[in-house]
């Protein structure tokens, strides 16, 4: 029995009078990891971020319905609703702090207790794989970590929390092979706990680590399934134009 | 290396010398003029001798123009500084955020004189006060607001504006976000504005002339009592045939004043908390 997190019903997006998105339909299964694959402009991104509602802060206006757990995002207060459903962006995004103020710059503003501060600090960065490669510095500036190592930070900053789903747009298109693979191997990890939703432009990508995949177009939801479905035997002739072109 | 390319690289080594030279040369100049007449009296005395100002000091000029640079510097920074705040973070509206853009373009470009008849019209004519400290802040405030707006504006946008939404997107308000994140990244810029600011509002002699800036004057000891400044000083003395030597000497003390601001707003914006 699939156990739904989220669930879109009619969400439309639009920027003024430009539609983004147009009646997106769909579903997110608990703890798995869901691929949004799709051209560039298809809105892909917009509808990640219509997800906990950033896109309003990009001036985005929503239409539709979201249910998290069966409540409307709407009538959810928004602090609920994005220590809920967390976000990391295509550019690692650290804050001009030391690595542990980073980490407990949300836990402080939510009212942890100092002394378990730091065991927030811990156990994020050892999800994160980065615990080993900071715990001597975690008093340096943040912006002095390589880019891979702040995209790790910036997810473990997300997971500081307590989110139950992380949307990511495209963590890994600033990062080399190794970074890409540590941030894979991770996010495989984190599902146990976490349900993850990722855009991504990478297929190879999609194929290692999703299980469900999306497949847009021009603001809308052309086909979606399991990943082998759907890589292996997509139905519609646009998602099969789309990974033909994307393989060649 | 072609010809065009030759002569695009030697113009721009040229222009840059030009700057450099120019700067170098207009403060050189003053120190050069000024430093004969600078003397520790000059600094800590008032204008003395008849005309007025041939012998003596600047002291009342140099806290007149100090006090009014600063509180303006204040107003005008805390107002710049939440208009650039919600242009940049609050104003979702692009329509409402254009119309306030041309509003302070438009104030920006306002001559500097047309301000001083505003501020002469408003508060000396239209609400009664006197030429006064509080007049000539209030003017100098209007005119700062846009110049030090559109810089913090530009340097919030550069500076802030993913980390702001990546701290939204924690589940953390905007205002707290402003004051523990936006702020504290930008101080160095925030703070280069409005020294820029101050030291824009303390060259300014047209807006003081109309507003409180007199003749003579004692150091003010309240906001409504006139001022003597710097600027005003100087054109009096250049103006009515005075003394020059006491004008170069008094626009070297503005000169050096202008550094020391701009150099303390530099060290404050760089200062880090790691």
């Amino acid at each position: 029995m699939k156990e739904i997190v989220l669930k879109t019903e009619d969400l439309c997006v639009s920027y003024g009078q430009k539609k983004i998105l147009k009646k997106i339909n769909t579903l997110f299964e608990k703890n798995k990891i869901t691929a949004i694959i799709g051209p560039s402009g298809c809105g892909k991104s917009t509808f990640l971020k219509s997800l906990n509602r950033t896109v309003e802060e990009y001036g985005g206006n929503m239409e539709g319905k979201i249910h998290l757990n069966n409540v409307n995002i709407m009538d959810m207060p928004l602090q609920n609703l994005r220590k809920s459903v967390g976000m990391v962006f295509q550019l690692p995004i650290v804050f001009p702090f030391s690595i542990y103020n980073n980490m407990i710059y949300a836990p402080k503003y939510f009212g942890e207790k100092k002394e378990k501060l730091n065991d927030i600090v811990i156990k994020n960065l050892k999800k994160t794989g980065l615990y080993d490669e900071v715990k001597d510095n975690l008093k340096m500036m943040a912006t002095k970590l390589s880019g891979g190592q702040q995209q790790r930070l910036a997810i473990a900053r997300c997971l500081t929390v307590n989110p139950e789903i992380i949307l990511l747009d495209e963590p890994c298109s600033a990062l080399d092979i190794k970074n890409t693979a540590n941030i894979e191997n991770m996010l495989l990890e984190l599902k146990n706990e976490y349900t993850i939703i990722i855009v991504t432009h990478n297929l190879s990508q999609a194929k290692r680590i999703a299980d469900n995949v999306i497949f847009m177009d021009e603001g809308q939801i052309i086909e979606e399934g399991n990943q082998n479905e759907m890589f292996d035997n997509p139905v519609n002739v646009r998602t099969k134009e789309y990974l033909m072109y994307m393989r060649n | 290396m072609k010809i065009k390319d030759i002569i695009f690289k030697s113009w721009i080594y040229i222009s840059g010398i030009i700057v450099v030279v120019v700067t170098f040369g207009v403060f050189l100049y003053f120190l050069y003029k000024g430093i004969k007449v600078v003397t520790l009296e000059f600094i800590l005395e008032a204008p003395g001798g008849m005309p007025l100002g041939t012998e003596g000091g600047v002291f009342p000029a140099i806290m007149g123009s100090l006090m009014s640079g600063l509180l303006s510097g204040l107003i005008g920074g805390l107002l710049g500084l939440c208009t650039s705040i919600y242009l940049v973070f609050y104003c979702n509206n692009k329509k409402n955020q254009k119309y306030m853009l041309h509003a302070l373009q438009l104030l920006a470009g306002i001559p500097s004189v047309i301000i001083g008849l505003f501020g002469y019209t408003v508060l000396i004519v239209g609400l009664g006060l006197n030429k006064s400290l509080i007049s000539v802040t209030l003017t100098l405030t209007v005119m700062i607001i846009p110049f030090i707006a559109l810089r913090m504006k530009k340097a919030l946008e550069e500076t802030s504006k993913d980390q702001f939404i990546c701290s939204l997107s924690l589940g953390i308000p905007k205002g707290y976000t402003i004051i523990h994140l936006v702020i504290p990244n930008a101080l160095k810029y925030i703070m280069t504005s409005l020294g820029l600011g101050i030291v824009f509002a303390m060259g300014a002699t047209a807006p003081i002339m109309f507003t409180g800036a007199v003749i003579i004057a004692g150091v003010p000891n309240k906001l409504t009592d006139p001022i003597m400044a710097l600027p005003y000083h100087l054109y009096v003395l250049v103006n009515e045939g005075i003394s020059i030597e006491m004008a170069y000497g008094t626009a070297f003390v503005l000169i050096v004043l202008v550094l020391l601001i701009n150099l303390i707003c530099h060290f404050i914006g760089n200062f880090e908390d790691v």
